[in-house]
């Protein structure tokens, strides 16, 4: 059965939904993930992680260890000089010199002939730990005399905000005198605060607390590493960017860039929790030692322990308005809570909360604290969940307090093209407000009165709606376009295909050169082949990668037609591309065919040269894209368990390339909103030590909780991305958290402002009215 | 410690393996017989990445020795579709775009087909119900649910899983 | 998983062989859904392993709602939830076998399993208590017979001895005008464990209560039952008024701690609205 569509004459890919042709090797088990691979000799990876989130080493000895049949390594942080005494950044510390930061942080390696015996070997390696008092609260561990996580003078790591496209024009502050464990501030301020809220009928103050969340992508970190006798380490790893792992792991092993391959491998989910190195500098250096390939496949333990997950955000919210619905004020507290080393994108969160609504005065002040816990990397659109949370939160009660449709008052105020956000930057086009009056129209909201009504006796039943979304993302990039001896076209990016995107990129470059899409391949290269690219995240692939592919296939398409165009002896202006050949307009006999103009560049003393596109582009301008979700709920109040009745997403794409696919972002993203809304959190106890280690207790929603997730596509065309397309990846997990949060206020009358909403926190509320 | 002999029925075929005691199932499927479709997501039975059919019944493979599947019948992802044929449930799942980084699939698919063997006109609480012990993080399982419900009207066409729709 | 030996009985008796003089290093494998879970995150460390697959006699299942029923050890939370006479006949039983994990879970976790894990949470062992089962223990000395209500005596521990094995299980026949149910509180619909959990079972003579038996799961080191809330039901009509009287005094048996699932404030709540839940299903049964 085929699974690739014919294409139109006038559209030759672009806006069809055509299933991505790994398929078939997906259903029946083909792909192979880094965990599949099984090279000769192949020695099997374990790490020792610290059991204390703040100690000093004493002492360790692994003699025991190594003397254990079947171990073939064992290393510590002496075996590895080049580490640096004090890490910049979490992929530095690859195992403790002398002190370890957080609970799980590896402080020695083993490679073993079987996994149970690495295991074994773990239990055999002696540390003796001087434990110290942890920095675990981050409202704790913001204050003078709190435990320092990293030493005096630390520099904030900005990779991260480069990674999500940062946002210029945020002040950085200097950090107050002794708060040691302060690593970034910042402030965005507008108007006079103080007499906004003193001129205010009805202020509302509110503190919004959302613990941190593991991505929960079901393929755990994995990767295998081998070097070859030349001193050529070679990577396969799962990772959402292998330039960005190439780069990190030259760094920690202190060798040179081009002396690393990494091949990106078919990636097992990443969500932002693998844009970063992690694993990849201890497996190399245990290759290294043992000259045999090496791999480390993370347990979901361990994961959960010592991952990258999202920061934990409390947010203190404060707004003023007038009786009459007019905004008067706006002073908002984010606390970032990092982890033991920084990264967070302190930036969008405080842009956010001042930017969606027209507040005339605002202040906003944002901190970035480090604990003694797993420091984080990203989820998809970092912090945007949690600040909407807050805001959408407010704008809903605020509605309520004055009696004015929550819907009217959110679209009388949101902010349009050209106003100024929070950091004066004018806001580019977007269809925050179009979205929202499109949801405002689905039949579930219009008949939310019924809906309460109709609730069954002993329980109670309500509707909830939320905007939000993401700034998009920006990264420059690559891409090349060749043409074949057979007519048809080869696509190179360095992208590591995540969401899908891959058949995007084939829809784009069919339809800019004038191709059948079943034409196109696409390949994602390694770091030795590929032209240079960022990393799969910050909804950006289709909208920086996309348009390199476009550019490139345009760079292909004419540099056909010049061929064409001499053979023809015609202009260039009067070809076409049809049905694979180049022919002159209205003549469609006098033609010459893609292949041969193919095999004409590839013949022993041709003139002609290969077709070969190429596009190297970098971009300045993000690509707002907008999400609004519904959820119509049922509460049973007696034991706080919700259900979910009715999901929906209405999100701006700016042009949906592939419908199909993005329909599955959507759905994706609203799932693990609503996962964040109503399950998922980290927890851990006074010491610093997580306490549900496991997938029974980190509570990802299955199946059986969940119903159809509805999606409604609105495409307001971007500016600048390919077709006016935008990012779609991040929108869909913003607005959940509010939307629930809003559902169950409309249906049992209270108002919860900690994540996630579980059925305690329901029903204890509710008990305490 | 000695490797026993495991002799069992595997997708279909008489097959013999020499595995250690304290392997499990997942495990040896894995890296002593070459099967790497079932996955392992979590190792404890909460994810479900790991299911295949054992005897008929859907199990997690990571909670099962691989000796206690001697003298047994085993079916995995890689014996879902014989011949080369996609299964109208596998057709679906590829028509539909249902799998993303594909890593939960292999389990979805091994949920699903037991589903449909004993229950041909399934409704969707009953496929909710029936893929809750496989997790997903991509999807947000709403393509799956029509896909299976899709294969499932096929099923009751053309009378079984095994059987090209 | 650290390695371990494995010895695979194909009788009871092998099995007893097998455990004859060892301690804790031994353990007996069956659905493998807590030992193995246990073993892979170093909760537990064994060096011999003794699986019960191979053993059929652990997998009986007789008998019928007038004679009372046997049940192996062995046999599955699956089968508890599908066999039609015991889903007729013993609802409170099946119902907790049908809520146990996911379907993979299921078609591996055995009844015996469950009860020997001896959580406090286990879900198999409250419909045991309330139906006034015995467990059926053969060791060295022969077999004996233990009520499941003195079966268990702390957090994972059992009145089992290291060289024992849990055989079946006899659950007596409930007589006419009987009903039981089980229900449990978790956050999701699946692969969850019980935050609290309730089984009620009742018998009615001419509408009055003649037995009542409340069991609970989670509130207390091991299941407990609420004898108070019974004797209250006993000799009583079951009205609302009743069923929310013993549901008050369930919640006093109810000694719960606090802990990531579920605060003692939280499980004191449920204990209430599941004892009032399963009170309300079980005469609905019991009147059918």
């Amino acid at each position: 059965m085929s699974t690739v569509m014919k294409t139109t004459r006038d559209v030759k890919g672009v806006g069809l939904s055509i299933p991505r042709p790994d398929g078939p090797e997906k259903v029946t088990g083909k792909v192979q993930y880094v965990a599949d691979i099984q090279p000769k000799g192949l020695l099997h990876a374990k790490l020792l992680r610290s059991p204390h989130a703040h100690a000093r080493i004493k002492r360790i000895d692994t003699s025991r260890a190594k003397a254990l049949a079947g171990v073939r390594a064992v290393l510590t942080a002496a075996d590895m000089p080049y580490l640096k005494k004090k890490a910049p950044t979490r992929a530095h510390a690859v195992l403790a010199i002398d002190r370890v930061v957080f609970a799980g942080q590896p402080v020695a390696a083993v490679a073993a002939d079987e996994v149970a015996i690495a295991e074994e070997a773990l239990d055999l390696i002696d540390v003796e730990y001087e434990v110290l008092a942890a920095a675990v609260d981050p409202l704790e561990a913001m204050k003078p005399g709190a435990p320092p996580v990293a030493e005096a003078g630390t520099e904030a790591d900005t990779s991260e905000a480069q990674a999500h496209g940062s946002v210029s024009g945020v002040a950085a502050v200097a950090k107050p005198a002794k708060a040691v464990n302060i690593s970034q501030q910042a402030k965005l301020a507008r108007g006079d605060v103080a007499k906004g809220l003193a001129d205010s009928d009805v202020v509302i103050e509110k503190t919004y607390r959302i613990p941190m969340v593991h991505q929960g992508y079901l393929e755990p970190h994995a990767v295998l590493a081998q070097w070859d006798t030349t001193g050529q380490l070679t990577l396969w790893a799962s990772t959402q960017g292998s330039f960005n792992t190439r780069s990190e792991v030259a760094d920690v092993l202190e060798i040179p860039e081009n002396r690393i391959k990494v091949i990106p491998v078919e990636c097992g989910g990443g969500f932002g929790g693998k844009i970063r190195a992690l694993c990849e500098p201890v497996t190399a250096e245990l290759a290294r030692v043992t000259g045999r390939p090496v791999r480390y496949v993370m347990t979901r333990r361990e994961e959960l322990i010592a991952g990258m997950p999202a920061p934990q955000v409390i947010i203190k919210l404060k707004t003023g308005v007038k009786r009459d619905g007019t905004l008067m004020a706006l002073d908002g507290e984010i606390v970032i809570e990092s982890g033991a080393f920084s990264g967070a994108v302190l930036a969008v969160g405080a842009v956010f909360l001042a930017s969606l609504y027209r507040w005339p005065a605002f202040e906003v002040r944002g901190f970035e604290v480090l604990t003694h816990k797993p420091s984080i990397a990203a989820y998809r659109a970092p912090v945007a969940p949690h600040t909407i949370y807050a805001i959408d939160s407010h704008m809903d009660q605020i509605a309520d307090a004055i009696g004015q449709d929550p819907v009217a008052f959110r679209l009388r105020h949101v902010q349009r093209e050209g106003e100024a956000m929070a950091n004066n930057q004018p806001w580019a086009s977007n269809a925050a407000y179009e979205v929202l009056e499109r949801l405002a129209q689905h039949p579930s909201w219009k008949t939310r009165d019924e809906w309460k009504k109709s609730a069954p006796a002993g329980k109670l039943r309500g509707t909830g709606l939320s905007l939000g979304g993401w700034l998009g993302g920006l990264q420059p990039t690559g891409a090349t376009v060749r043409l074949n001896p057979d007519g048809s076209l080869s696509v190179l990016t360095g992208q590591v295909d995540i969401a899908g995107t891959n058949i995007a990129l084939a829809q784009i470059a069919a339809t800019a050169y004038g191709i059948d899409i079943d034409k196109v391949k696409i390949t994602t290269g390694d770091t030795d082949v590929a032209p240079m690219t960022g990393l799969s995240a910050g909804s950006k692939t289709v909208y920086t990668v996309g348009a390199a592919v476009l550019q490139a296939a345009q760079d292909a398409r004419q540099q056909t037609l010049e061929i064409a165009a001499k053979e023809l002896e015609a202009a260039v202006h009067d070809l076409e591309i049809e049905d694979g050949k180049v022919v002159v307009r209205g003549m469609p006999d006098k033609g010459v065919t893609l292949a041969s103009i193919g095999k004409k560049g590839n013949l022993y003393m041709s003139k002609v040269p290969p077709v070969l596109g190429v596009a190297n582009p970098a971009f300045t301008q993000q690509a707002p894209a907008f999400a609004g979700q519904l959820a119509r709920i049922e509460v049973d109040p007696d034991t706080g368990e919700v259900a979910l009745h009715e999901f929906v997403v209405v999100q701006d794409v700016g042009k949906a390339i592939n419908p199909l696919a993005c329909e599955g972002q959507m759905q994706g993203g609203a799932v693990q909103s609503l996962g964040i809304a109503l399950t998922e959190g980290l927890m851990y106890d006074d010491k610093g030590r997580l306490m549900n280690p496991s997938l029974l207790d980190y509570r990802k929603l299955t199946a059986a909780d969940l119903p159809n997730i509805e999606c409604i596509i609105v495409e307001k065309p971007s500016p600048a991305g390919p077709f006016g397309a935008r990012g779609v990846g991040e929108p869909p997990i913003v607005p959940a958290p509010a939307a629930i949060a809003n559902a169950i206020e409309d249906a049992a009358g209270v108002r919860l402002t900690q994540l996630p909403m579980t059925p305690e926190k329901i029903a204890l509320s509710i008990a305490r009215k | 410690m000695a490797k026993q002999v495991l002799s069992f029925t595997l997708n279909g075929e008489r097959v013999e393996a020499l595995v250690q005691p304290y392997v499990t199932l997942l495990d040896a499927l894995r890296e002593d017989l070459g099967l790497t479709g079932p996955k392992e997501g979590c190792g404890t039975g909460d994810c479900g990445a790991c299911s295949v059919h054992l005897d008929g019944k859907l199990v997690a493979s990571c909670l099962v020795l691989a000796m206690q599947a001697r003298g047994r019948s085993v079916t995995t992802i890689e014996g879902l579709a014989r011949g080369g044929t996609l299964t109208p449930l596998q057709d679906s799942f590829v028509r539909r775009g249902v799998a993303q980084c594909g890593f939960c699939i292999p389990g979805v698919l091994m949920a699903a087909a037991a589903l449909l063997a004993e229950n041909d006109k399934p409704s969707e609480e009953d496929i909710r119900y029936a893929i809750a012990g496989n997790l997903c993080r991509c999807t947000g399982y709403t393509k799956m649910i029509e896909a299976i419900s899709e294969a499932a009207g096929s099923v009751g066409r053309s009378g079984g899983v095994g059987v090209k729709g | 998983m650290r390695r371990f030996e494995l010895v695979t009985p194909v009788s009871l008796d092998e099995c007893l062989r097998a455990l004859k003089g060892r301690g804790p290093e031994v353990k007996v494998l069956a659905g493998g859904t807590d030992l193995i879970a246990q073993l892979k995150v170093g909760m537990l460390k064994v060096a011999i392993v003794v699986d019960l697959s191979g053993v059929a006699d652990l997998r009986v299942l007789d008998g019928d709602a007038q004679r009372g029923f046997r049940i192996g050890a062995g046999v599955t939370a699956r089968t508890l939830e599908r066999d039609r006479a015991l889903r007729a006949s013993l609802p409170a039983l099946s119902e907790s076998g049908a809520l146990v994990g996911s379907i993979q879970i299921r078609n591996l976790a055995t009844l015996g399993g469950n009860v020997c894990n001896a959580a406090p949470s286990a879900d198999m062992a409250p419909p045991l208590i309330a139906l006034d089962a015995e467990a059926v223990v053969a060791g060295p000395a022969g077999r004996r017979r233990v009520p499941m209500a003195s079966f268990f005596k702390g957090v994972r521990e059992t009145v089992l001895a290291p060289d024992e094995l849990l055989v079946e299980f006899v659950v007596p026949a409930t007589g006419p005008k009987s009903g039981g149910a089980y229900l449990r509180h978790t956050p999701r619909r699946e692969l969850d464990i019980a935050v609290v959990g309730v089984a009620s079972q009742i018998s009615l003579t001419d509408g009055i209560c003649r037995k009542a038996r409340i069991a609970l799961a989670a509130v207390a080191p091991t299941p407990v039952r609420a004898t108070a809330a019974e004797q209250a039901l006993e000799g009583q009509p079951l009205t609302p008024q009743t069923i929310t009287r013993a549901a008050d005094l369930a919640v006093d048996a109810a000694r719960p701690i606090s802990d990531q699932r579920g605060s003692a404030e939280y499980r004191r709540l449920l204990v209430r609205v599941l004892t009032r839940r399963t009170l309300t299903i079980a005469l609905e049964r019991a009147n059918a």
